[in-house]
């Protein structure tokens, strides 16, 4: 049996699965500030009476590492930096950092070597702190000065933890590296004593099955592993429910998914089967980062958005009141007109008319009132959509090829999951014209994308047969190469090989493994060519482990 | 230093990572890769000062506007041309829109050597985007007055010969002295037909010069001239083949040198053109332009080898400083120069030129003569050759009617192909005409 618990701002759900169905599901209300209460609360009332032997995994997505951050609650982080010249970094970075002479250049050669003094004396500012990050500008076109400058700090400080721009990501952008190091320092001690005491909860409870961690982009790690990268599990809500669609009903077409919540809706693009990624990664407190993340759109609004009159003006969100006051709130609510327009049957009908007989239009039935509230509702969303595929239209492309054949994004489908699914999908499909589909169990698709979700992995190889060495940044690697026709097919390889072998030590099976890019270039000097640039990203496929028995067969859906 | 609420830089990042001329010519997929990889790395695409277009597809009438292919434009580019100038276009009406307080248009294959016929490919260049975007936005914006600063290494040729007749484009380039390198041309008493004498300024730099000399013609001659002339839109054709690095050429400027020259030059569009040191150079003079041309702090832009960059001769800065003087001397005396070269040529201008087109291999021989009219910039006839091309031989007798071609003059030119293409002289029979906004074979 699997379990997935998905701890939100304000609930904290819960599903048990037995042999690909749902067997229990639950939704309490999450204790503020206490991450690991909701979750065992949470966890002790999907067990009752159920023997703990037969769970196989435990996948938790918390809210543990954004709270921190969203909160300030940080530890304090030597974090130092190696920019080398080039543009300002200063205003971009989360915190201040110490700035070390040394650098490399695109290619990785060290055109500048570190002052070893510079940096010991720099210790010597920094006593008493445990916590350090590490980021050189190209580090990820070789990693030795942030290896050597981390040497130093292990062996001057005693830390605790060493992040480093090139391990956090292996992805070109200085900035994002670095922000991305400093909160996977800032949150790591945190983070320990969350996964300290998780797992002594769950060995209390007789719980032996593997705790597994959600990342933001759709994965999980083990426990173990994901101690090293708690900057990965922020945000994770919003990536629980794109894989709970992924478990409820893939998209086999090219696909616009909602989860239409308490307070925002996040809305997905879907291709291949797939959801879109963010390729650059998160924002966190303003600041960028390299966390990896799907590419989801975040609007104001959701089932308990707060409805008022101004004049003659409909206002919708982005405020929440509190819950629908069919539910007992004080504010009409967006549900309160579902339920009114008959397109949603719970709470009390006669508090949920009671809501709208406030906002009622001159001349206007309770009836026709509640229809244009979920209409205006359904455009603000409908708006989102348009304005998501038009960004994605428009995001810019390398090859000619991209611009005289592009391949558009046009979505045949909309899936809506999340509370307010059943009511607005149909409404905004409408708007699209959209078959629609809302599966059963949508309600907590959150919960079950954290039961179902894959363990992931991904690194890039980035091979210079002219320099004849190949690098491997997120594994700290730079080895020799003596192959001037290495080709892409050999990186991916070869980059699988490495893969494979990460995730053997994290306990991970590498089972499908699949390129997320791959770029070939030939260098040419005066007019010969002296080598090749090879680059390639490799993944273990993210999804889910087991697709749901019958999931998609009841439910929701139209065209 | 800018604010938050200035509009930002538009940037058409357009590398092409799938064309090149041949796999081992300076202009192949590898050229912006390093570029690509430092404008990344800086993380320059996240800033709000910076926001990325994606390059549009120019539309053949788009390049019909400005070129006359033999046999036809369609069949002489590859689509790649087709979205360096539609990138161009995509940067130009990203500021006209007012979206953008300035734009960039990093973008590849270049064009400034790209005349008005063209015939094949030649320095690289097979249309010209700087002139496609220009005359897109004259058609579109209704703008007249356009400045063009071509800061390339090589003479701009292709935009010179392009504008040679028209008093509304200045067109000034400086570059390494045509003595010492191709194209060979590029002479400052080459300064446009008579109606536009003075709207081709034409500075050759002596090899060696270095930021000092840029800055000095640029600071004396460059923008003193453009404060005169008044432009509605200042064009820059941002070669970065100055760079001490380039293996193409033998200047000595840096990514210093080139920002602070974006700094003052204010353009309101530039556009990439040359640039061939493709890992010691271009990476740092591209994010030096863009800080630059964003309002950001550009000063700790620096190439790792910047102490190898010469310096430059007392001779050199000599030289410069007479050119300079030489060219304050006519450009203050331009309005006479014009009137008197106009009073001489009387009805009629003519020219007579070979153009060689290295990378196609052609040999062109080209005749041109403008028809003066009192009432009107008269209309242009084209008489060309060509030799060498795989495809065969060919020759085509194009008139060319302005926007303002008076009645008279436009039947003139209509009389001048008719009669031409009686006499079966050449193959191809054009009619390129602005005011209509059409070219195609009569
Ligand atoms: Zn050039
Ligand atoms: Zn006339």
């Amino acid at each position: 049996m699997l379990v997935g618990i998905d701890v939100g701002g304000t609930y904290t759900d819960a599903v048990l699965l037995d042999a690909g169905k749902v067997i229990r599901q639950i939704k309490v209300a999450s204790e503020h500030g206490q991450v690991l209460a909701s979750i065992l609360t949470a966890l002790d009332e999907i067990l009752q009476g159920i023997e703990t032997q037969c769970i196989e995994r435990v996948a938790l997505s918390t809210t543990l590492v954004t709270n921190a951050i969203v909160q300030g609650k940080l530890d304090p982080v030597g974090l130092f930096i190696m920019p080398g010249p080039g543009a300002d970094w200063r205003g971009r970075l989360a915190a201040e950092p110490l700035v070390l002479s040394g650098y490399v250049d695109h290619r990785g050669r060290e055109r500048q070597e570190i002052a070893l003094d510079e940096v010991k004396q720099t210790c010597k500012k920094m006593a008493g702190v445990k916590l350090f990050a590490v980021s050189g500008k190209f580090a990820v076109r070789n990693p030795a000065q942030e290896q050597k400058v981390a040497g130093i700090l292990a062996a001057a400080m005693q830390p605790l933890h060493i992040a480093c721009g090139s391990t956090v990501s292996g992805n070109l952008n200085f900035i994002r590296r670095t922000n991305s190091a400093y909160y996977n320092a800032a949150v790591w001690q945190r983070f320990q004593d969350f996964a300290d005491a998780a797992a002594a909860a769950l060995a209390e409870r007789g719980v032996q099955a593997p705790i597994l961690i959600l990342k933001a982009d759709g994965g999980t790690l083990p426990l173990a592993k994901a101690r090293e990268l708690p900057v990965e599990s922020i945000f994770t809500g919003p990536a629980a429910s794109v894989l709970g669609v992924m478990g409820l009903c893939p998209p086999a077409k090219p696909a616009v998914s909602l989860d239409i919540g308490g307070t925002t809706t996040d809305i997905a693009l879907w291709k291949g089967g797939a959801p879109l990624m963010d390729a650059k990664g998160a924002a966190i407190n303003g600041y960028l980062t390299a966390v990896r993340t799907f590419r989801l759109h975040s609007i104001g609004l959701g089932g308990d958005s707060w409805l008022r009159r101004d004049g003659d003006r409909l206002l919708i969100g982005p405020e929440r009141k509190g819950s629908a006051m069919a539910l007992g709130g004080a504010e009409p609510t967006v549900t309160d007109a579902l339920i009114v327009a008959g397109l949603s049957d719970f709470g009390d009908r006669g508090l949920a008319e009671a809501a709208i007989q406030r906002l009622v239009f001159p001349g206007k039935s309770l009836q026709e009132t509640a229809q244009v509230i979920i209409d205006q509702a359904a455009e603000i969303v409908a708006n989102a959509v348009r304005e998501m595929l038009a960004i994605e239209a428009a995001a810019p492309v390398y090859k000619v090829e991209d611009i005289v054949r592009p391949e558009l994004l046009r979505p045949e489908l909309l899936i809506g999951v999340g509370g307010g699914a059943a009511g607005l999908t149909p409404l905004i499909a409408e708007k699209f014209k959209l078959a629609w589909q809302v599966p059963p169990l949508a309600m907590v698709a959150n919960a079950l994308g954290a039961a179902l979700a894959r363990p992931t992995l991904h690194i890039s190889l980035r091979a210079d047969t002219a320099a004849g060495e190949y690098t491997v940044p997120e594994l700290s690697l730079r080895l020799p190469l003596n192959d001037r026709r290495y080709s892409i097919q050999q990186a991916v390889k070869q980059a699988a090989l490495h893969l494979q072998e990460m995730a053997a030590a994290a306990g991970i099976t590498a089972d499908e493994i699949e390129t997320t890019f791959g770029e070939e270039f030939n260098l040419v000097r005066g007019f010969s060519t002296v080598g090749k640039i090879v680059h390639v990203g490799v993944q273990i496929k993210p999804g889910i482990i087991a697709g749901l028995i019958d999931a998609a067969a009841t439910g929701g859906a139209g065209t | 230093m800018s604010n938050a609420k200035a509009k930002p830089l538009g940037l058409v990042f357009f590398p092409a990572f799938d064309w090149a001329i041949s796999p081992t010519h300076p202009e192949r997929e590898e050229r912006l890769l390093f570029t690509r990889d430092q404008v990344l790395e800086e993380g320059l695409l996240d800033l709000p000062q910076i926001r990325e277009y994606k390059p549009r597809l120019a539309s053949i009438a788009d390049l019909e506007r400005v070129h006359i292919g033999v046999p036809d434009i369609a069949s002489l580019i590859t689509d790649a041309h087709r979205v360096s100038a539609g990138g161009a276009i995509t940067a130009a009406e990203s500021v006209l829109r007012g979206e953008t307080a300035k734009a960039f248009a990093l973008v590849r294959p270049p064009g400034h050597h790209a005349m008005r016929v063209v015939h094949g490919t030649r320095g690289f260049c097979t249309v010209n985007i700087e002139a496609v975007m220009i005359e897109s936005l004259r058609r579109k914006y209704g703008l007249r007055r356009v400045a063009i600063v071509d800061t390339d290494v090589h003479h701009g040729d292709g935009t010179q010969d392009i504008y040679y007749h028209d008093p509304d484009t200045l067109f000034i380039s400086f570059h390494q002295d045509g003595r010492t390198l191709y194209p060979g041309s590029g002479f400052p008493n080459e300064a446009g037909s008579p109606a536009a004498l003075m709207s081709t300024v034409n500075i050759p730099l002596p090899p060696g010069t270095t930021d000092q000399g840029l800055h000095a013609v640029l600071d004396e001659l460059v923008l003193p001239m453009l404060a005169d002339f008044q432009p509605d839109l200042i064009v820059n054709s941002a070669g970065q083949d100055n760079h001490y690095s380039d293996p193409l050429a033998n200047m000595a400027v840096t990514a210093q040198g080139y920002a602070r020259l974006a700094e003052k030059l204010r353009a309101d569009v530039a556009v990439l053109e040359g640039g061939y040191s493709i890992e010691d150079a271009l990476p740092y003079v591209n994010v030096g332009i863009i800080l630059a041309m964003a309002g950001l702090d550009y000063r700790r832009v620096l190439e790792p080898d910047l102490d190898r960059a010469p310096v430059q001769s007392a001779a050199t800065t000599a030289y410069i400083g007479k050119l300079i003087a030489d060219w304050q001397g006519k450009w203050a005396n331009r309005e006479q120069l014009r009137r008197s070269a106009l009073a001489a040529a009387g009805n009629s201008w003519k020219r007579e030129r070979d153009i060689y087109y290295d990378d196609s291999q052609i040999m062109e021989h080209q005749r041109e003569s403008i028809h003066y009219c009192p009432h009107c910039p008269g209309y242009m006839a084209i008489s060309t050759e060509s030799s060498g091309s795989r495809t065969g031989d060919k020759s085509a007798f194009a008139v060319v009617l302005q926007q303002e071609s008076c009645l008279v003059c436009r039947e003139r030119g209509k009389d001048a192909l008719i009669k031409a293409k009686r006499q079966r002289d050449h193959q191809y029979f054009v009619l390129q005409d602005k005011k209509e906004d059409s070219c195609g074979r009569i």
